[in-house]
């Protein structure tokens, strides 16, 4: 009897559990398949599901309709150097929250995590004034620099460094270890785990980024990839067929879900578990 | 004042980049905006003062009352939404009974991986009135077809499960490693208590998740009060589905009303200001509790 | 190792925006030619056909331009073009402008007031002659011509024959609106239900089609009077364009999609939607996206309002020259929107290829090749009759087209807001004309003369 009424709770487990993964994996699989259906074909109703002759010409027609090339190369700068620029700052303002003493650090750490409370966004129209000012409208250091230390960032890895050893950083400054050596050599190493982690969340949150590259670039070939995209449905006189769209939206999801399951086989253990503690 | 500067020189540097963004790419843009709300100003020549005209102008106009209205429905819905899913779907990922734990961990993530406005391109098609799966699938089972993004009854929905759908899995992650931090030796005493899984819920892990629960809000909230995306992406008819910040960004970069467009961030940052006091206010009298 | 390997790629990030700096400077070259570098158009619909008509004549004038090349950029719509010029103008990047941009009257009232636009009526008024009467009066402010006409534009029906005969409805009938929507009904009734008359966009597009190019110029209607007073809620016109399309759509005779979309397309193709009123541009997508009704196709003029009596507005579009500062290239394209307007060999040779490739192409402004017999040659498409003749026809009679302010692009986001809650079935026309008024009178006061 009781055997059974476990086996119950386990069964609306699992189903619950498949039906989540249905919701969640089901709109990218009819992207995948309309994406490779030729241009004609239907695209409405359940006549979507079945693809009669596929296709990559919609791929091919996706080169044609917007300079991928360089706005893929827009956006792998941005994502490559934003998520560099960003661990190494906020891992080092976080070593100085955790490891100094220091007059006013904790007023000046409550100060970060309240300016997370506060948009960016709300200060868009001064921000791009300012970015104008600095010559960086349409330039993609423009979407780097504001971003370099984020609040979270450096709330997130000041846990982390809280954890290291004091002894091993008394250590090595008897060593004669100069203060930027001991963050480089002792303590970026033993966080490695944590820098890895929030790198890959970073590095798709950069990729994703749309509204600031919106503001900021204003031409073809300076957009990057997810601004290109976000325009294929006009992109072909208005009249780009969905396939192509899909084509366009695969080609921007399809790595950033590569990216995520390659740094899941990387990091064995429970990766993002324990990303805020408790 | 100098000489501590001078002392503690070296972990001042090591902060001072987050400061220095913040002022110039933060508070300045903020205090300035502040200072654009008073005028009218389209961007070029120079400001013309106008006093409080923008802000009486908003409390006439519908679209703000529309876009305010919205993005409260759209934190509302996001709160109740993502953390009973988000808390659900951990509670499963936490259970031992639960099998290809790792396969469901990872697909149950994707989602968070996908950029919102290449999602919001394909939830558009399948939202389609005519064209669209979902309505294909009601007809399917007996239904009439919903006007989903071509009426404002219902053309809020699609942006609320597209943001839904897209944020839950990043809070399970969260409240997860919120569940993985508590030690099972309380479930097992309360096992051997005789307590039932209903009663441990409450009692264990409910009052230990507080502190983690309280942080999803205030993410949240933010990204709430802040969205852009699904509903740039995912227009319905008129403002009926307008968020607050898209029609902050329509007024100053569509119609170039850059006094406008600065009166209503003002009140946006107001918002995040009141509502992030409240919330603070609440949780520290529950601590005293 | 993988030091090595960072730093090479870092290197390697760091270095290729210099490249491509490099590689894009200006050499200066001869006196008496062009500097290398090139010539950005934006422009709506399919600008890479135009393109192919641009590249061939730049091949032809290495002489003077060895090193010039001309791009074309896709802009969404004229409106969105005017926006985007107009950031960057906010942005001060006068060197990512376009050297040209193509707009309608909306956009050349905006942007020259905004003091972007090189004004080119020295140059054109001696040219005006040779060209249809009042081919750039929608590009003239204030005296001042601000545009090069590219295309003048009528409104027609476009229909499918072959519904029409299956039902036994004589298109002759939709000559008046009345008799347009009497053809609707007949179709409907016929098909049981089947075929719509039209369709009825659920966006901003119903006003700028259905609205601000097609009936309301047509029913004489107004948003303001001659002072800029708002005067659309009182205006007898608006009450009749907008009343029509009421009338249509509360009979049933609209199928609500998306322009311009794919199922738009696929329901044409299945017979739903029987014609497709406003703007001769449909020809271009008709024929890029039919399939299945190649053939079946057929033009005829704008129906009319039997107590206005007058035909559609037409369209005009204009290549204007954006004052970039450097304007080195403004002689140049000049020469190349004459010839493209002027060289009836050049010209015709162009229509053919767009015709194979499924391509856009309008008719010409200037006389001397409106004269040439290729203009009323048959087409494929429309089963013989010959569109670019019908083209011709469809300005005879034609509306005037409403008068434009500097205010003209906000209020369109007002009015249109009002007519998609009127699509979604939220309010009465009636009402939607009277929100508009207060809404316009609300936010704009009165309008912007130019």
């Amino acid at each position: 009897m009781k055997r059974m009424k476990f086996s119950g709770v386990s069964f609306i487990l699992h189903t619950f559990m498949i039906l989540v993964i249905i919701v969640c994996l089901f709109p990218v699989l009819w992207m995948c398949v309309i994406s490779i259906k030729t241009v004609g074909e239907r695209v409405s109703g359940f006549a979507a599901l079945t693809v009669l002759h596929p296709t990559l010409s919609n791929f091919g027609r996706l080169f044609e309709l917007i300079p991928i090339w360089s706005n893929l190369y827009n956006s792998l700068f941005t994502t490559i150097l934003g998520t560099l620029t960003t661990l190494f700052f906020c891992a080092l303002a976080g070593f100085a929250f955790a490891k100094y003493r220091f007059p006013g650090r904790n007023a000046l750490f409550y100060f970060v995590i309240a300016t997370m409370m506060i948009s960016a966004e709300a200060g868009a129209i001064p921000l791009f004034i300012i970015m104008r000012r600095l010559h960086l409208i349409n330039s993609l250091w423009s979407l780097i620099i504001p971003r370099i230390a984020t609040a979270v960032g450096i709330f997130y890895l000041r846990q982390y460094i809280l954890d290291v050893p004091d002894e091993m950083i008394e250590a090595s400054r008897i060593d004669g270890c100069s203060d930027f050596g001991i963050f480089w050599r002792i303590v970026v190493p033993i966080i490695k785990p944590a820098l890895a982690s929030w790198a890959s969340i970073t590095a798709i949150v950069r990729w994703n980024d749309f509204f600031w590259p919106l503001l900021f670039l204003n031409k073809n070939d300076k957009y990057t990839l997810m601004v290109s995209v976000s325009m294929l449905p006009v992109s072909d006189g208005l009249a780009t067929p969905w396939s192509v769209i899909l084509a366009g939206t695969t080609m921007v999801i399809i790595p950033s879900i590569l990216f995520y399951l390659g740094m899941q086989l990387f990091q064995r253990s429970g990766s993002l578990a324990g990303a805020v503690k408790g | 004042m100098f000489k501590t500067l001078k002392k503690y020189r070296i972990p001042y540097l090591f902060i001072s980049p987050f400061f220095v963004l913040f002022l110039v790419f933060q508070l300045i843009p903020i205090i300035w905006t502040t200072f654009i709300s008073f005028t009218e100003w389209k961007g070029l020549g120079s400001p013309v003062w106008v006093g409080l005209d923008n802000y009486r102008l908003m409390t006439q106009d519908y679209m703000v009352a529309d876009a305010f209205w919205n993005t409260l429905l759209y934190w509302i819905a996001g709160i109740i939404g993502i953390l009973l899913f988000a808390l659900m779907i951990a509670l499963c990922l936490n259970s031992s009974r639960l099998k290809f734990h790792k396969f469901f961990k990872t697909a149950s993530f994707l989602p968070y991986v996908c950029a919102s406005v290449a999602m919001g391109l394909i939830f558009g098609m399948l939202f389609d009135e005519n064209a669209g799966l979902i309505n294909e699938i009601i007809i399917t089972f007996g239904g009439d077809r919903v006007p989903w993004l071509t009426s404002s009854a219902f053309s809020k929905i699609p942006v609320i499960i597209l943001f839904n759908w897209r944020i839950t899995p990043w809070f399970t992650i969260i409240i997860l490693s919120g569940l993985l931090n508590i030690s099972r030796e309380y479930y097992e005493a309360a096992t051997v208590d005789g307590a039932n899984i209903v009663q441990q819920f409450f009692y264990i892990t409910v009052p230990l998740l507080r502190n983690i629960m309280f942080f999803c809000m205030l993410t949240i909230t933010v990204d709430t009060w802040k969205m852009f995306n699904e509903s740039y992406i995912l227009p319905g008819p008129g403002s009926s589905n307008t968020s607050l910040f898209q029609l902050i960004y329509q007024s100053a970069f569509k119609t170039f009303k850059l006094g406008y467009a600065s009166a209503l961030s003002v009140i946006l940052i107001l918002i995040l200001l009141v509502i992030s006091i409240v919330q603070f206010a609440i949780r520290r009298r529950q601590g005293e509790v | 190792m993988k030091k090595v390997l960072f730093v090479a790629l870092m290197v390697v990030l760091l270095a290729m925006p210099m490249f491509a700096q490099g590689a894009g400077e200006t050499k200066t070259t001869g006196s008496d030619t062009y500097p290398d570098g090139t010539i950005l158009v934006w422009s709506t619909g399919q600008p890479q056909f135009r393109e192919m008509y641009y590249d061939a004549w730049i091949e032809r004038h290495r002489d003077i331009a060895p090193g010039v090349n001309v791009d074309s950029e896709t802009i969404s719509t004229m409106a969105a073009g005017q926006q985007k010029l107009s950031m960057y103008a906010l942005s001060g990047d006068y060197d990512s402008m376009p050297e040209v941009i193509m707009l309608d009257t909306v956009g050349i009232v905006e942007l020259s007031s905004a003091g972007l636009l090189q004004d080119v009526t020295d140059y054109y008024t001696p040219l005006a002659d040779q060209f249809v009467d009042g081919a750039a009066s929608d590009a003239t402010v204030n005296g001042r011509v601000y545009g090069l006409p590219d295309a003048v534009r009528p409104q027609l029906l476009f229909y499918n024959a072959a519904i029409f005969e299956k039902y036994g409805v004589d298109p002759a009938m939709m000559d008046t609106f009345e008799g347009y929507y009497e053809a609707g009904k007949l179709l409907k009734e016929r098909s049981n239900g089947k075929v719509y008359l039209s369709y009825i966009d659920p966006a901003n597009y119903t006003w700028r089609y259905y609205g601000r190019r097609g009936l309301m110029p047509q029913a004489n209607a107004k948003i303001w009077d001659d002072q800029g007073n708002i005067v659309i809620g009182s205006d007898p016109g608006t009450k009749l364009a907008l009343g029509y399309l009421d009338k249509l759509n509360q009979a049933g005779l609209l199928y609500k999609t998306r322009m311009f979309q794919q199922p738009l397309y696929e329901a044409t193709d299945d017979g739903t939607i029987a014609t497709f009123y406003i703007g001769a541009f449909w020809d271009e997508f008709l024929r890029k996206n039919l399939t299945a009704t190649v053939g079946d196709w057929r033009a005829m003029n704008a129906p009319v309002f039997e107590e206005i009596g007058t035909r559609g507005a037409p369209v005009s579009t204009s290549f204007c020259l954006v004052d970039t500062k450097s304007n080195e290239y403004t002689e140049l394209f000049k020469m190349l929107w004459y010839d493209f307007q002027t060289d009836t060999e050049a010209r015709n040779a162009w229509v053919t290829d767009m015709e194979k490739l499924n391509g856009p192409y309008s008719n010409p402004v200037s006389k001397k090749i409106l004269a040439d017999p290729f203009w009323q040659a048959p087409s494929d498409f429309y089963g013989g009759q010959s569109f670019r003749k019908a083209e011709g026809d469809g300005l005879a009679n034609s509306s005037k087209n409403m008068m434009v302010t500097a205010s003209d692009a906000e209020a369109d986001s007002i009015i249109s807001a009002e007519i998609e809650k009127y699509v979604a079935g939220e309010q009465t026309m009636d009402q939607a004309i009277a929100n508009m008024d207060k809404e316009l009178k609300l936010k704009i006061k009165k309008a912007k003369l130019p």
